[in-house]
């Protein structure tokens, strides 16, 4: 198949998967939409649809909203993390979930350091996001390490990972760190220099922690397509023995893929952490490692796509909590549309992946056809 | 102060019931070749649809039958992702258990909106005693001494979850189906050649692992917890896949260790009534996870270097 062939087969699937969502969006709308007839709950529907797909980027009167827009790409901050580290971790085929419970690990550790170490100027930030990215890091070895050496689950036990890291933050929230003059369990404000300066200030916490995460993307598709290392963990995934037999370290490469997965998630939570709060009071997991998960299978494990796969996820969730408050559907309605979108994209990128093998297998043959003739004339 | 009461044993064999049901499902569907991770999920959706039925219908056993019917129906959907559109088994599940821990909380508010004209984000108010899904004293057995008030009075999920151990037993190793059921999870490609439908055997294989976990479902909504809400079942589908390595996929191993799991649970409920921070006790269930996951691949290694090294003399 030829390669225009190709990216017009994969676009048309990618709006399918869509399409298909949003019919589940709309029928679960209609659903808890209010109306005497069948028509009014239909139009309400309609209306409860639009909001949700319209209201992230415009006003109510239709004009394009900067407020609006500039709170969709501050949501995207976090996933595009979260979405980065899973596109590492999957792409060696390392099904770690952890990305979750490391993104709440290194927003308490980066928002303990900018609470209580005294460096000055705005060093304190770097240190303090580095120190959340590596505290997560080094908890990642635990699964990455008991796979690469004695071959347990790294997907169970990095769940397991994200509920002891929940419990414990708590923990040391309740017991140490709670500032106790407050009603609410959350930790004394942040050192003035610590805090990610905004991009714009108009209330949409959209730091310049953006750009980091941009910036992160390159790194890490140049890490992954032109390197030696990001072809070893590319070739882990799609053929680990191949590996093993050309001479590269697989177990290594088996950590290594996971450390970083989860030094970019606990980056994404140091990030997050100064550039929108400036008290840490997460007492629960956040959610973003899940929207990563999908995120990265949206990019198809390419970081290059991951801003992209990010933005529209951060559209769709802004979308729904838009239409949650104008409109009578709870908000969580995001989690299903995900799911669908999630699990159609995945079938498709299968699909793709055997086309590719089918495809290599024609050409192999061609090619054993081909040499089999010049044998054969040689004679 | 003693912790090692009646009460206590009791209470693992409670905590242990829907752990041991999803055991059970991950027991069946490791040994058909699926994957299903998406078990926290079905358990999340059919706890919520079990404590549902039971208020509507005013019966206990409708909402079980329900709990039943939608983890069927969750895992025959995730088969046909899976077998059908070739969808990463993996990834099936994780997309099932997002919708169990978001989805849930937007159908329960729907639900409830529509039915009741009020906006609920729990069950724990509909589901009373009487929809409780009813425990049983055995005569004779409880009055032995200390055993009597250990496993007498439980619910009767919880003996049928026994019971199931068994019946899992019998349906891998003594029917035509388990044998296909392993065939096709060994070889699958050697199973299809002497004509045994994989595509079958394999959404046979997951429901039977649906309709477990709905069980576990309905356990956790109507007798454990009373009623559903939101993340209730707090990572037992997962542990349950732990139990079902750890008990190196056999029935009775992986029956034990879902009880350890009771035990690590149960101790913690003990420790935090003494006071400790409930959140330094939490944890310990998913920590014996891991501890477990490693002791057992250490020790599967070691008899594998045995066997090895045993066949290299011979």
């Amino acid at each position: 198949m030829n390669k225009k062939n190709n990216t017009k087969f994969t676009i048309i699937r990618a709006i399918a998967a869509m399409a298909i969502a949003l019919l589940v969006a709309f029928l679960l709308v209609f659903l808890s939409s209010e109306g005497a007839t069948l028509g009014e709950r239909f139009n309400a529907s309609i209306a409860a649809m639009r909001e949700m797909l319209i209201s992230p980027l415009f006003k109510k009167s239709g004009k394009f909203s900067t407020k609006n827009f500039s709170d969709v790409l501050a949501g995207t901050i976090p996933i595009m993390f979260t979405g980065l580290a899973t596109c590492i971790m999957f792409a060696a085929n390392q099904f770690n979930l952890g990305a979750e419970g490391g993104i709440m690990l290194g927003a308490f550790v980066t928002a303990v350091v900018a609470i209580y170490v005294p460096i000055p100027g705005p060093l304190l930030m770097i240190v303090a996001v580095l120190c959340g990215a590596l505290a997560v890091a080094v908890i990642m070895l635990i699964p990455a390490v008991l796979k690469a050496k004695l071959g347990v689950s790294e997907m169970v036990n990095s769940l397991m990972l994200n509920y002891v890291i929940m419990y414990f933050l708590n923990f040391l929230m309740n017991s140490y760190l709670a500032d106790t003059s407050k009603g609410i369990t959350q930790t004394y404000p942040f050192r003035e220099n610590a805090q990610i300066p905004q991009m714009i200030e108009n209330g949409s916490r959209l730091s310049w922690g953006f750009v980091v995460g941009i910036i992160m993307v390159i790194l890490c598709w140049f890490f992954m397509y032109r390197t030696r290392w990001g072809y070893g963990i590319r070739m882990t995934g799609i053929n680990q023995p191949f590996v093993m037999y050309s001479g590269m370290n697989v177990a290594l490469i088996v950590i290594l893929a996971q450390v970083l997965g989860g030094f970019l998630a606990g980056m994404g939570g140091g990030i997050e952490m100064l550039g929108r709060y400036n008290v840490y009071n997460w007492s629960a997991l956040p959610g973003y490692g899940w929207t990563g998960i999908t995120v990265a299978i949206l990019a198809g494990n390419n970081p290059i796509y991951v801003p992209f796969a990010a933005f529209f996820m951060s559209y769709l969730t802004r979308g729904c909590t838009l239409m949650s408050t104008n409109a009578n559907v709870p908000s969580q309605l995001i989690s299903i549309i995900q799911a669908v979108i999630f699990i159609f994209f995945a079938a498709q990128q299968f699909l793709a992946g055997y086309r590719q093998k089918l495809v290599v297998k024609s050409a192999q043959e061609e090619l054993a056809a081909k040499a089999a003739a010049g044998e054969r004339s040689d004679r | 102060m003693n912790i090692f009461t009646t009460d206590f044993f009791f209470s693992i064999i409670r905590i242990a019931t829907p752990i041991l049901l999803a055991t059970l499902a991950a027991v069946v569907g490791e040994k058909g070749g699926v994957s299903n991770i998406g078990l926290e999920g079905i358990m999340m959706m059919s706890a919520l649809f079990g404590s549902l039925t039971a208020y509507w219908t005013k019966s206990w056993f409708i909402g079980l039958l329900i709990a039943m019917l939608v983890g069927l129906l969750e895992a025959l959907l995730m088969g046909f992702f899976a077998f059908k559109l070739k969808t990463d088994i993996i990834l099936v599940g994780t997309a099932v258990n997002m919708i169990g821990s978001g989805g849930t909380i937007f159908l329960v508010k729907v639900i409830t909106n529509a039915t009741m004209d009020q906006s609920m984000t729990s069950t724990t108010s509909l589901i009373t005693k009487a929809l409780q899904i009813p425990s049983v004293n055995i005569p004779l057995i409880k009055d032995i001494p200390v055993l009597g008030k250990i496993i007498s009075g439980h619910s009767i999920l919880t003996y049928l979850a026994f019971l199931l151990v068994w019946l899992t037993i019998v349906l891998l190793y003594k029917t035509p189906l388990g044998l296909n059921i392993r065939s096709v999870g060994e070889n699958p490609n050697a199973a299809s050649s002497v004509g045994v439908s994989v595509a079958k055997v394999r959404y046979i294989t997951i429901g039977i692992g649906g309709i477990l976990a709905g069980l576990g479902g309905a356990y956790m909504s109507m007798y454990y917890a009373m009623g559903w809400s939101l993340d209730m079942v707090a990572g037992r589908g997962f542990i349950a896949l732990a139990a079902q390595s750890m008990g190196g996929g056999e029935p009775v191993g992986s029956m034990l260790a879902a009880l350890v799991f009771g035990f690590a649970q149960a101790l913690g409920i003990k420790v935090s009534a003494t006071g400790v921070d409930s959140n330094l006790v939490a944890p310990i269930p998913y920590i014996v996870t891991i501890i477990s996951l490693v002791i057992f691949a250490i020790n599967q290694r070691r008899k594998d270097q045995k066997r090895h090294a045993a066949s290299a003399l011979n």
